[in-house]
Formats: structure tokens, sequence, C-alpha cells
């Protein structure tokens, strides 16, 4: 069968897919067996939530415990600034969220699904409601809804368990085996290969920044960033670098940026990721020495206070940046920056420090010479 | 160590000294150290002329050579090994247990002290003597500032405004 495509269907900006023009278009929801795990190994997807984690391996593991021991959390979270896919996907396809997270339900033979939606995605939320009303009393009965804290870090996939089991939305290193968390979006492309036996071979970015229209497309993997800029509309002015998966993704130079081909295991073999599927535009009329310095303070900001090479490590990076932006470039500062940010990795109470270093990491790379030559301005010129 | 240790839960840094180095100098030191505390051991014990044994190096008070002393530098040694053990694990353990097995380092660091000088072939030589001194004093010293020092845990009023945050509205 051919591939299917997660927004094909109704336009976007009329709303919801009601279930009859959802089953109209994609047909009923099957009862692929057991043999869905191995079919998902077998495509390739991996997890779009940030952490590209191979999907089919992650549900044979979950399958292999205890009838009825697991939950099913599906992530739409979407904590991350500028990311709207998750929201739009919710907002507009629901029963393929749903479809997905029932689907993994049986797989891993849980008892129960969680829908981990962001507090203040309201639309996102009634949808989803709705889209339930439209279901079985059985499947409805196995769903509960939980508003996911509005803070960077209550998106995180341990953070997820803990707040559905305590209701404190805490990231941990450590894996709560109780709970299988699948981003919405890659429950969707699980709804569209227990369909096809194919995967969508597409996937959803939000394009953010200096382009036409900014916003969510679904585009195929083996296409460009290029191109992705392109279906956004094409930048509006000259671009100096591309923010590729978000916050905790990486900076990269223009040129380099275009012909890279927006596939997970492409990108991973250039030891890049598309994250949570961000694509930010950063104009070469925009300073990135104050972009950065107000990234980082977010971030810093968003630390849960676990431990001190977040709290007081991220503190002091983004203190650091802030100096060489308000202050001027020093040599001291950005070895500070190089030393501190490989003292904080790697020691952190959750996976928050590692992804803002290594975001900073970039920044210093590929504006080396901006954080080498940064006049000092006198007021923060940052988005 | 101890006194890093110490600083540490304290308000101590500075623009060019952040307060996490200074967990992270602490580590390091506590790693050094019990390298060359497993280095005293094994040259201890591989001495021929003390004929101690690997069971008096490893049971405390087994030892026919001075029982008492040597039993405590036991104590201390396992005691360091440990925190060293549950702080390398601390991800798996929590944050509670870890602690309560930290705040053996007050019972460690005293009693391998007491080990120094009870059983110590130089300790009445001047210099050990002033270095000693100087250890105990500095040791006291910051404690006695700890005491009196702000919060219990430094990171505690930024954890209560994370979780605050979280609660702030509830389920929908």
């Amino acid at each position: 069968m051919s591939a299917l495509r997660l927004l094909a269907g109704r336009d976007l900006r009329s709303g919801s897919e009601s279930l009859a023009e959802h089953v109209g278009r994609l047909g009923p929801l099957p009862h692929p067996g057991s043999d869905l795990i191995e079919t998902l190994v077998s495509s390739g997807l991996s997890g779009r939530g940030g952490a590209d984690f191979p999907v089919g391996l992650k549900w044979r593991a979950a399958a292999s415990g205890p009838r009825g021991s697991a939950v099913v959390v599906a992530n739409g979270a979407e904590g991350e600034p500028h990311s709207r896919k998750d929201r739009l996907l919710m907002t507009c396809r629901p029963h393929l969220v749903l479809d997905g997270a029932f689907l993994a339900a049986r797989a891993i033979r849980a008892k129960e699904v969680i829908l981990y939606i962001g507090e203040h995605h309201q639309s996102s939320r009634v949808a989803m409601e709705r889209a339930l009303a439209e279901r079985t009393g059985y499947e409805r009965g196995q769903v509960r809804l939980f508003a996911a804290p509005a803070r960077y870090v209550a998106g995180d996939s341990s953070a997820a368990v803990h707040a559905v089991a305590s209701g404190v939305a805490l990231p941990t290193t450590r894996k709560a085996a109780s709970a299988m968390v699948q981003n919405v979006e890659t429950l969707a492309h699980v709804a569209l290969i227990a369909r096809s036996g194919v995967p969508s071979g597409t996937l959803l970015a939000t394009v953010a920044g200096a382009v036409a229209h900014p916003g969510v497309i679904e585009i195929e993997s083996n296409r460009t960033l290029g191109e992705a800029l392109s279906i956004a509309g094409g930048v509006t002015e000259p671009a100096r670098a591309i923010l590729l998966g978000g916050y905790f993704g990486s900076w990269l130079e223009l040129q380099r940026a275009l012909d890279l081909r927006l596939d997970p295991l492409e990108l991973k073999a250039a030891g890049l990721s598309l994250g949570c599927g961000v694509i930010g535009v950063l104009p070469q009329s925009r300073c990135a020495v104050c972009e950065t310095a107000g990234i980082m303070r977010y971030l810093a900001g968003e630390s849960s206070a676990q431990c001190g090479p977040c709290y007081f490590g991220l503190r002091a990076l983004a203190d650091s940046c802030s100096r060489i932006a308000y202050e001027g470039a020093n040599p001291l500062d950005i070895g500070r920056l190089q030393r501190w940010a490989k003292d904080v990795a790697g020691r952190g109470g959750c996976r928050h420090p590692d992804g803002a270093v290594r975001f900073l990491r970039s920044a210093l790379e590929t504006f080396a010479p901006e954080f080498a030559h940064h006049p000092a301005h006198s007021a923060r010129r940052t988005a | 160590m101890v006194i890093l240790g110490l600083l540490s839960t304290m308000r101590v840094e500075g623009a060019g000294w952040p307060r996490f180095l200074v967990t992270g100098l602490h580590r390091n030191l506590a790693l050094m150290t019990l390298v060359f505390l497993t280095l005293h051991i094994v040259t201890a014990v591989v001495d021929p002329f003390t004929h101690l044994g690997w069971a008096a190096a490893v049971i405390p008070f087994s030892s026919y050579y001075r029982t008492l002393w040597l039993g405590l530098g036991v104590i201390a040694f396992e005691l360091l090994v440990a925190i060293v053990v549950t702080s390398l694990v601390r991800g798996l353990l929590g944050q509670r247990t870890w602690r309560a097995i930290h705040w053996l380092t007050y019972a460690a660091w005293p009693i391998g002290v007491i080990h120094g000088v009870g059983t110590g072939t130089d300790v009445w030589s001047l210099w050990l003597i002033v270095l000693t001194v100087l250890c105990v004093s500095a040791v006291v010293i910051t404690a006695a500032f700890r005491l009196f020092a702000g919060p219990f845990d430094p990171l505690s009023p930024a954890r209560s405004a994370f979780r605050g945050s979280l609660d702030r509205d509830e389920a929908p």
C-alpha cells in the first residue's frame, strides 16, 4: 500500500477532523496484533519528541512486561518555546493521536492511556476531548487527561512519568519502567503505519524566525532543510544561521544547513538531530551573541534546581554570556564558557543541563567571530 | 576535601569561581584521596616488616598489631569507600539515601585522624604536628561557620519555587 500523510484531508484552518472524516480518509483502526511491533521495528520509525529513540525497540521492551502493568503516556506537553507541531496535530488530527495511543496500549497490554497535554494548549485539549467523545465507551474508559505544567522540563519523558505517577513533573535520569512515553506525532505515525504497513516518510517541523510563513509543515524526510524553508515561504532577509532542533539543538552555518537532508538517520550520522522539529532562522540583522545569551538565560531559569551543576552551572554560563552581550567581548569569559561547559556536561540530575550545554557549544563554534569581537550593547536585543 | 564539601553547601562563589566548580573540585579530591588511601593500605600490607596480611586491612580490629588504632583506620577507609561508591551511583539511590550515607563523612574523617595520631610513625615530628593541627582547626572552623550559615540546602528555595510553578494550574 502507498504511504499516507499526517495532515492530508480537511483544511487545517477549519478545525478538527471528525471521526467520520478520519475513518473516511484512512479507514477504520486495524487490529494488527503482535505483528505491529515488528512492523514498527522494520519501519525504522524513531521518536519525534526530540530523542529520536527507535519506536519499535521501545515498544518491544515495554511489551515484555507483565500484562496490564504499564500505562501509555501520549506526550503533548510541547514546552519548547517555538514548537507548534504537537499542538497543531492534536487540534487538527486528534483521532490519529488517539489511534496511535490505543494501538500502543494494545501492543504493550497497557490498561491506561494518559494524554499529557500542555496546560496552556486549550484548543488541543478541547479537540482531544471532543474526539474522545466520538469514540466507544470502552476506549473512553481507558483514557485520562493530564495537564502538563508550562515549564520547559515538564515535557521530558521522565518528568511526564513523574507527573502522572506522583503529580510532580520533575525530570530525572532514572527510567521508570511502568510507563511508556511517546510523543503525539510519533503515535500519529504509528496509526498510519498500522494501516499501510510502511512509514509515511514525512515528518512535522515548525519553521520559525525570518521566513515568510512561519508555522508547521509536513515534509518528506528525504528532502533538505533548504526545501523546508521554501515550503515556509523562503527567508525574508539574509540569514546568518539556522537553529536545528530547538533550544536543545545546534546552530548551523546557513550554507552547510541548506543541503542537509531531514532524515533522522542521516542527521544523526552528521552529529545532528531534528530534535523536537523546530527549524529557527536567525537573520543577519539580529545579534547572534545576544540571542544566545537570551536563550541561555531562559534555559538557566527553567532548571528544576535538583542539582548544583544545573542550577548554579547554567546560571554561571548565562551570566558569562550576558557579560559578553552587555559589556562586550572579553577572552576571560570566552575561556570560562568553554571550560565550564565541559564541567557541567554529563553531571546533571537530569538531561536539562546537557541539552543547554550542547546548544551553547554549537553557538560558541558557529558564532566564534561574533563572540570574539562582540561590541558592548546598551540594551539587550533578543527574541 | 571535607572543607570543600562544607564550603559547597555555603554561599561561597565569585564571578570567576561559580559554585558548581567547588562541587567538581570536591569530587576530584575525594577520588584522589581514595587512590592515595588505597596506595597507603596496599603498601602497608605488602611491607614485609609489618606482616599485617589482607584480612587485617579489611576486617576491623582483627590485627594483632595495634589492634585498636589499625581497626579505626580500617573503619574510616570502609566508610569512605561506602561514601564514594554511593556517590558514584547517586542516580540509582535517590537524593535522601545518598545524603544520609554522605553524612558518614563526619564520622569517617575524625576516625581517620585518630587512626593517624594513634599509630602514625612520625606523630611527634614537628611537621606532622603542625599539619594535623592545621587540618583539624581548618575543618573545625569551617564546620562552625557552616553551622551558622544560611539554609541547610542551598538549592531548596529554588527547588520550592520550581515546584510552586508546577502547581500553579492543576489538572484540566
